[in-house]
Formats: structure tokens, sequence, C-alpha cells
């Protein structure tokens, strides 16, 4: 959370610590809290440097009663541990912009020292302060959300002082109910057994694994044999908690299951079409869907050139760009290779694949082989805890959307245009099509060049979620044409319900026998289905042989 | 499995043709092993494949340290000159083009491979044709062929002394250990000596859970919620010990922050993380995670500043493909390897392997890693400091510890 403090903000606060102690040095003297112990800053420094550990764990117990100049000091100095920015030399600096200052006066100072690396077990003390702070200081309200977040994973890592100090000073009620519950919580192990119940019912009100597992471990405890009303509470906590907790890991499986058949989906889509029109053995299929991910990159680094403001919306500004220079690549590789092959339909198998390997080399020359960064828009990073130990992700979500998107569209283009119609009509009968005057080649060529443009959006789906480098393509390109097979060639419904049943099935498998089953299990049902049924969950009506 | 396909085979043969592009056609070869002209090493680094991000760039480190050789004069007063191929992450090919590099081009030595199965593969070609491979990459151990310089560490001095930290107070107090790997020798035999380790210590087997997945593989949504569900379990501390290698490691730690999961909830200790796997990536949610090698490019030491310095120019002046700012351990292994090999060729004032080979005792230097490293009489294993990482912002790994000197390689494990 603090790197998200930008140059210009760390700068600020370099400043404030030049200012405050002239603007607030007074007002702090007069604030609330009657116990104001002053802090001893230059001890805090110094141990941050020698024992950070110990040094934390004095700062998050003086929270409860530091002053409010105190408390910022105290931030200032924990972000600048936690972001590498204290420097332990002969007096503790901290790095701010462009310089260096003073930890404890905000003066100019030597940048030269070591800058301490903190280990997992201080990291953790460090965090639960640095939270703690950013609810105790004015921070902005995602800042206060993670503070939560991170407090809500330990909440025996802050003091009770610390946390109602919080409540007071939390801005609006929804927030102060969140830290209460944290407070709430964190009195589990008091004395008084109705502030015990109270920590119970809190407990299962977020029910998940981690809770439940609180609440079990209570059983063992003398009161629980001892006090009725205790051990009424903890068995209906426990007895609430697991049906949430089962029903979230039901919900987190579905979810899993979706996202990948989403991302199967977007990824066989394009390839259905054009293996269902022209039964075109597209090998360079995965090549455009690395093409469709470059494109967006470069939709980004356009965006950060000229207009900066915009970057967090270039993956929707992308769409129709990603789209129409994969389709227009689809329809070059049409004129110059695929057309002359429709005799053969084998040789397309051999032509394609040899564009892949093109596209491949051309790309990896040009950008080189490693992974490209994308910035990953608020939009689509990280996740959101819906029920238990149920997290949607939003770069899924994002993946299952966006098919949904492609989903409707293609169908629209499908069923509800002429070239729609005429689509189907050549991929039910060419010869017929053809001679109530369609022209089919014409046809092909619009067709491959729609497949190419889904293959390329799937591309900008997929960029969010994968790795994008030359040979991002590869990956997918067998998953699409199991999906395409299975789904029956070139049948929207049976590429939709074929990525939905290998990507459930997928999932269900995984955790049970393992990903490397998963992918063997599989892939034997569905040549074993492939047997029994040979054109697929849905044909096409007019290609059946 | 389902990468087991035609279009797998069909793309290493081509590959191999391109390959065979790029090396001299043998009808035109000179007399192998002429007295005069250069001496000739060989690469075999795949640029292409899962593992093309991180191994290609040996290719131009082996490059860069023969240039500097030759820069000093050559070895045995002969020029050395690279020959690089494209085994393209396919395994056999590694073996097919270090044959065809040690019969047709007579090559003084090999030096290559990443992932052990392609050493594996690589083993049986240089022990019948009695060549050299140096082989830049901590591995499983378990092996010890006179024919193979193993530049980097046995997990005895690599793994061991990680897990240990993870174990100690200082690290997290780790008591429970998910292992998740690819699916092959090296994370299987790791975790074999781990779970042996760990016997060992008086854990118990429900403290422990291992997941393999196939090379490539990249939908980690369900894994990691696995990873979750094991945390959850009571019996204390639960941490991550990664072994999957190539592309699935930036697509397992994107997933595992997705999923809101912090190093200081359940670290990961990545066993083939680099900070090359994190190009692209945004490290924020990610800071902490842990890695061990036998280099860091935090390393604060003046061997460690020229050669990033050498490295940067050395991209920029030939137009190498790869950032000019990030260097990995395999990287600075191999170029510690071509060092060694160049040594003991003076030392021996041959280039025969036998030679060579008897040279290696005794042989020291201070390498990028600011830790004098040696080699021994006894096998052809190299002594080497150990580093734990910790990753930071900018994609980088922090120093948490380090050893005291160079523990000297246990080729066995005594664990399993």
């Amino acid at each position: 959370m603090f790197s998200r403090l930008t140059p210009l903000l760390r700068g600020l606060l370099g400043l404030m610590a030049v200012l405050t102690p002239l603007v607030c040095g007074e007002a702090a003297a007069q604030g609330a809290g009657a116990a104001e112990v002053p802090l001893d800053r230059a001890a805090i420094a110094a141990g941050l440097c020698t024992d950070a550990g110990d040094t934390l764990d004095r700062a998050a117990d003086a929270l409860g009663d530091a002053s409010d100049d105190d408390l910022a000091f105290l931030r200032r100095i924990t972000d600048a541990l936690m972001g590498r920015n204290l420097v332990c030399g002969e007096t503790v600096a901290i790095k701010s912009g462009g310089g260096t200052v003073d930890a404890l006066t905000g003066a100019p100072a030597d940048a030269s020292g070591k800058t301490p690396v903190l280990n997992l077990r201080n990291r953790a003390s460090a965090e639960n302060l640095g939270a703690a702070l950013t609810l105790l200081t004015p921070s902005s309200a995602s800042d206060r959300d993670r503070a939560l977040r991170v407090l809500a994973r330990r909440p025996q890592g802050v003091s009770a002082a610390a946390l109602a100090r919080a409540a007071e000073a939390a801005l609006d009620d929804a927030s102060r109910a969140a830290i209460e519950e944290l407070a709430v919580v964190a009195s589990l192990a008091s004395e008084d057994v109705s502030e015990r119940i109270a920590a119970v019912e809190a407990l299962a009100r977020t029910p998940n694994r981690r809770n439940l597992g609180r609440l079990e471990a209570l059983k063992g405890e003398p009161a629980y044999e001892g006090d009725t009303a205790f051990r009424d509470a903890v068995d209906a906590a426990i007895g609430e908690a697991s049906t949430w907790v089962r029903i979230a890991d039901a919900l987190s499986v579905l979810f899993s299951g979706l996202s990948y058949a989403s991302i199967l989906f977007i990824a066989a889509v394009g390839l259905a079409i054009v293996f269902g029109l022209m039964g075109v053995i597209n090998l360079a299929h995965g090549e455009f869907i690395m093409i469709g991910a470059y494109v967006t990159f470069m939709v980004q680094e356009v965006l950060r050139a000229l207009a900066p403001a915009l970057v967090d919306w270039y993956l929707i500004l992308a769409i129709p760009f990603t789209f129409l220079v994969t389709a227009a690549i689809g329809v070059a590789i049409e004129l110059l290779v695929v057309r002359h092959l429709y005799r053969r339909p084998l040789m397309t198998l051999l032509a394609t694949w040899a564009v892949s390997l093109f596209l491949v080399n051309i790309v990896r020359v040009t950008f080189g082989t490693q992974n490209l960064a994308f910035a990953t828009p608020s939009y689509i990073s990280g996740g959101f805890t819906l029920i238990g130990d149920f997290i949607v992700t939003q770069n899924r979500l994002f993946a299952i959307v966006f098919a949904l998107v492609v989903l409707a569209a293609t169908w629209l283009i499908l069923k509800k245009t002429p070239f729609g119609l005429n689509v189907r009509a050549v991929t039910q009968n060419r010869e017929m099509a053809s001679a109530i005057g369609i022209a089919t080649r014409r046809v092909d060529m619009l067709a491959f060049g729609l497949g190419s443009g889904l293959a390329g959006l799937a591309g900008l789906a997929l960029a969010p979620i994968y790795n994008v480098n030359p040979l991002m393509g590869t990956n997918f390109i067998i998953e699409s044409f199991m999906v395409v097979v299975l789904g029956g060639v070139g049948s929207l419904a049976g590429t939709l319900i074929a990525a939905l049943g290998i990507g459930q099935i997928n999932v269900l498998i995984e955790p049970i026998w393992g990903a490397v089953a998963a992918k063997v299990i599989v892939l034997l049902l569905i040549i074993a289905f492939i047997q029994r049924r040979p054109e697929g969950l849905f044909a096409a009506p007019g290609r059946r042989k | 499995m389902a990468r087991l396909t035609r279009r797998s085979f069909v793309t290493g043969t081509s590959a191999l043709a391109l390959g065979s592009g790029i090396l001299p056609m043998p009808g035109i070869l000179r007399r192998a092993r002429a007295q005069d002209g250069p001496v000739k090493i060989g690469c075999l680094f795949s640029s292409s494949g899962t593992m093309a991000n991180i191994e290609g760039r040996l290719n131009d480190v082996v490059k860069m340290a023969a240039a500097e050789l030759n820069a000093a004069g050559g070895v045995l007063g002969r020029e050395v000159e690279v020959m690089v191929s494209d085994p393209a992450s396919d395994w056999p090919l590694y073996a097919q083009i270090g044959r065809q590099m040690l019969q047709q081009e007579g090559v003084a030595s090999l030096f290559g491979c990443w992932t052990s199965v392609s050493r594996k593969s690589v083993l049986p070609v240089v022990e019948q044709n009695n060549g050299l491979l140096f082989y830049p990459l901590h591995f499983e151990g378990d092996e010890n062929s006179e024919n193979v310089v193993y530049l980097n560490s046995p997990p005895a001095s690599s793994v061991l002394p990680a897990v240990d930290y993870l174990m100690s107070d200082d690290g997290v107090a780790a008591k429970r250990f998910f292992m998740l790997g690819s699916d092959y020798v090296w994370p299987r035999t790791i975790n074999k000596q781990l779970k042996g380790y760990f016997e060992s210590l008086g854990f118990d087997s429900s403290s422990w859970r291992e997941e393999y997945v196939p090379f490539g593989f990249s939908n980690f949504q369900s894994l990691v919620q696995e990873i979750r569900r094991f945390a959850d379990e009571p019996g204390g501390q639960p941490v991550v010990i990664l072994t999957v290698v190539g592309s699935s490691i930036p697509d397992f730690f994107r997933e595992f922050a997705n999923q809101g999961i912090m190093a200081t909830d359940i670290p990961v200790l990545g066993l083939d993380a680099l900070e090359a796997d994190f190009e692209g990536l945004n490290t924020e949610e990610l800071v902490g995670h842990l890695n061990c090698w036998a280099y860091l490019q935090a390393v604060d030491a003046p061997e460690n500043e020229t050669f990033m310095k050498n490295w940067a120019d050395y991209v920029g002046a030939n137009n190498v493909p790869y950032p000019p700012n990030v260097v990995i351990d395999p990287m600075v292994s191999a170029y510690d390897g071509v060092k060694f090999w160049a040594m003991a060729a003076e030392k021996a004032g041959s280039f025969d392997v036998p030679e060579v080979r008897s040279a290696f005792g005794g042989l020291s230097f201070s390498d990028p890693s600011g830790y004098n490293i040696s080699m021994t009489s006894e096998n052809n294993y190299v002594s080497r400091g150990v580093f734990i990482g910790s990753l930071n912002y900018d994609s980088a790994f922090d120093i948490l510890w380090q050893s005291e000197g160079t523990p000297k390689p246990v080729p066995f494990s005594e664990f399993g």
C-alpha cells in the first residue's frame, strides 16, 4: 500500500516532516488524549535500524495514546522502512523524492548508509503497524480499505486501545463498524464471558475457514465444558460458519470452472468459425491470439506516450484496434496462403503452421522473448471476497464478462446479419450456396478475418491473466482444438458447451488427482466421446458425411 | 500430456532445421580441432519454447565471456569461437545438437542445459564422446559424472539452508509445506529429499503436500485455492516450496497475488524464481517472497559491479534482445564456467578433456557473487556461497541472508 504513494506524495510527507512540528506542535499538545506520552522518536528511529522486530512491537503498543504528531512520524518512518527508503547511516534518514531527509528533523541529510531489509516476521509486524497507522492518520479511502483487510488477517496484532482509537477516528459508519468488529474479534481471549460470546458471534458473521478453525479451537477450552451459554454460542457459530464455508467452497469451484471455460471459449470461438466454414485447420490460430495481445500492448504504449490519463482504460480502448489489426492480418493470410489450398485441406495444416512459425519469429525479432509489462488497471487487479473463502478475482471476472460479450456479438453477427446468413449457408453446403449466387470466396475471406479478429480479442482478454510473450499462442492451440472438435465443427453453441464442460471437469478433477492427471483424463474423455459421436456435440447439419 | 502432440514434435524438428541453419553445414567444416585456428566451444541453451525467456540469455553471456577472453589474447594463444544453437526446450534435441557439436564440430567443451531433464538427456552423449559439459543451474544433486562440471550448488548447500531459514524464528517458523512443482526429475527429487529431511527433523507426513503440474502449465486458479485450503488447516505456519519452471513461475505468482495472499501470510520459496521471472509483473503484492541462489543481483561487490556493467555494455553494443539491467544467477554461473574452463585449459596447456579435467583441482577466483569460488580435485563440483533473497518492489531480490563462506558441495543427498 505504501508504494502507491507517488514520489510527489513522498515529497509532501517530507515537507510535512519539516512543517508539522511548527504548525501542529501546539495543537497536538492540547490534543484529545489525556495520558499522552511523548514518543521517544530517536530511540525508535535507531531501533528500526538495529532491532526492527522489538521496535515495531514497542511502537505498536504506543499507538493507543501517542499524539497525532507522533503518529504521523511513526507512519512516515514505517512507510520508509517497508518501501526500503530508510537509510541507516550516521543519522537515520528517509529517502523522499529526489533527496534524503533526516527522519527526526526533516532537514536534508547524508544519503550514505545501509537500507535495512525486513525479514518476513518483522514484515508482518510492520504491515500491522502500517495498517493501524493508516487508520489513525489521514489517508485515502482505498488505503484505509486495504489497511482493514490487512488487520482482518491478524486482528490480534494490534492493541485494543489502538483499535478503539481508530474506530473513534473513523470517517464513516461502515468503516467504524468494520474496525469495531476487529476489536471484538481481538477480544476472543478476554476474561469476560459475555465479551467472548460477542467475539464468537462476530466470528460467525465473517464465516471463513480461518475463523471456523478459531471457533473449533474453542471446543477444547474449559469454558466450553463449564458454561452452557458459551457452549451454545460456539456450537451455533460453528454450525452457521461451516454451512457458509461449504457454500463458498462450492461457489469457488463453480467460479474457477466458469472462468477457465470463458478463457477456453474466447480462445476457441475464432477457430470454430474458421474450421467450421472452410475446414481449414488453422495452426496459426494461437499466434493470432498472441498478436492480439501484442496489439493491446502497443495501444497501451501509445496511450502512455500520448494520453497518460487514459492508460487505465487501454484494455477497453484497444478492443477495436485489436480486432481490426488481427482481422486484417487474417485476411492477408487468407489471400496470400490459405486461398490457394482449399482443394487440399490437409495442406492448409502445413501452410498455417509455417505461418505460425513465421509470426512467432517476426515477433521474437521485433520485441524479444521477454514477457511484456502490462499495466494492471484497477478494475482487473486483485479480487474481493464474496462470502467465506470465495474470492472473486477481477481479472477472471473480466474474462467471463468479455467472453459473454464476445459470445453475444458473434451470435448477433452469425444469426442477424446478411453476412452471417451467407456464412451459415456456405458452412452447410458450399456448392449450393455458390449456385444461388453467394460469393463463397468473399465469404471465406471475411469469415477468416472474423475468426482471426476474434482470436485477437482473445489475446486482449488473456493479457491480464497470462504472460504475454511470442510463444504464448502455442499454449492455446491444443485447448482450442479440443473445444472445437468436442463442440462440433462450426457450432457456436457446441463451442460454448464444450468450453463449459472441459473447464468445469478440469477444475473438479484437479484437486483430487492433480493437474497432470486432469489434463490426461480430460483428453481421454474427449477421445471416448469423439469415438461415440465423431461429429461432436452439435453437428452442423449440412456437413455430415 | 496434452502437449505431446504432433505439433510439438514437428515444432521440435523444424527448430532443428532452423538450428542447423545457424550451425555451419557439416560438409564445409574445417578439419576438427585444427591446431592453429580458433578453438570452439558450444552452447546448448533454448531460445524458444517454455524456457526461452530466461534460458536464452545464457547464450549471450557465454559469448560475452568468450569476447572477454579473446580481448585478453584468447586461451593458449587461440581465439575462442562460440557456437550457438536452439534446442527449443525440447529435451531430446539437446542430446542431438550436443552430439553434433562434439562429433562434427569438435568443440572443446559444451556450456548448457537449464532443466535437469535436458541435462539428463545430454549426459550419455558427453560420456560416450568424453566431452565436457559445464552446467550452470542449481539442481537436485544425486549425480556425479566426470564429464559434467556442476557450476551451481546441489540441494544440500542451497535448498536445505533456505528451508532451515524458513523454519527458523528469523524466517517464519514454518511448520507445514506445500510443495508445488513441474512434473519432472528436478522437482520430484528435490521434494523427495525435502520429505526425507522433514522426517529426519521429526515432522509428520500430514505436514506437507505435493502437487505437480505439466510443463508450461498456466491455469493456477484451483491450485492456489488448494494452497489457501491447506494454509487454513491447523498445525502451524504454512509455506509454499515452488519448483515449477519456465513460464509457469510468473503465472503462478500472478494468481497467488490475485487471490489476495501476501508473503506474510504464506511465503513462497521459489527455487527457480529469478529476477527475470518478474519482468512485466506488478510485484507490489508479492513483496517478501523468497528465493535462494548462489548469486543475487543485489550483491555488493566490485566484481558484481564490473559484471553488471560489462553485461549492460555487451547488450548495448550487440543489440542483444534481453534487458541490460537484469543479471541472474545462471548467467553468472555460465560466465564462471567459461572462466573455469579457460583457467583449466591454460593450466593444463591443452584443450583435451582429460588434461583439462585433471587441472580443475585448486582452481579458484572471486566471481560476481563476491565469494571466492573454488573447485576440488575430488569431484567436478564448485564451492559457491548461498544467498536467500526477498522480493522487493522493483522486481529484484534483496539479500536477506547469506552464508558465511562457501560450503563444500555434497553431491549425494542423505535424505531419500
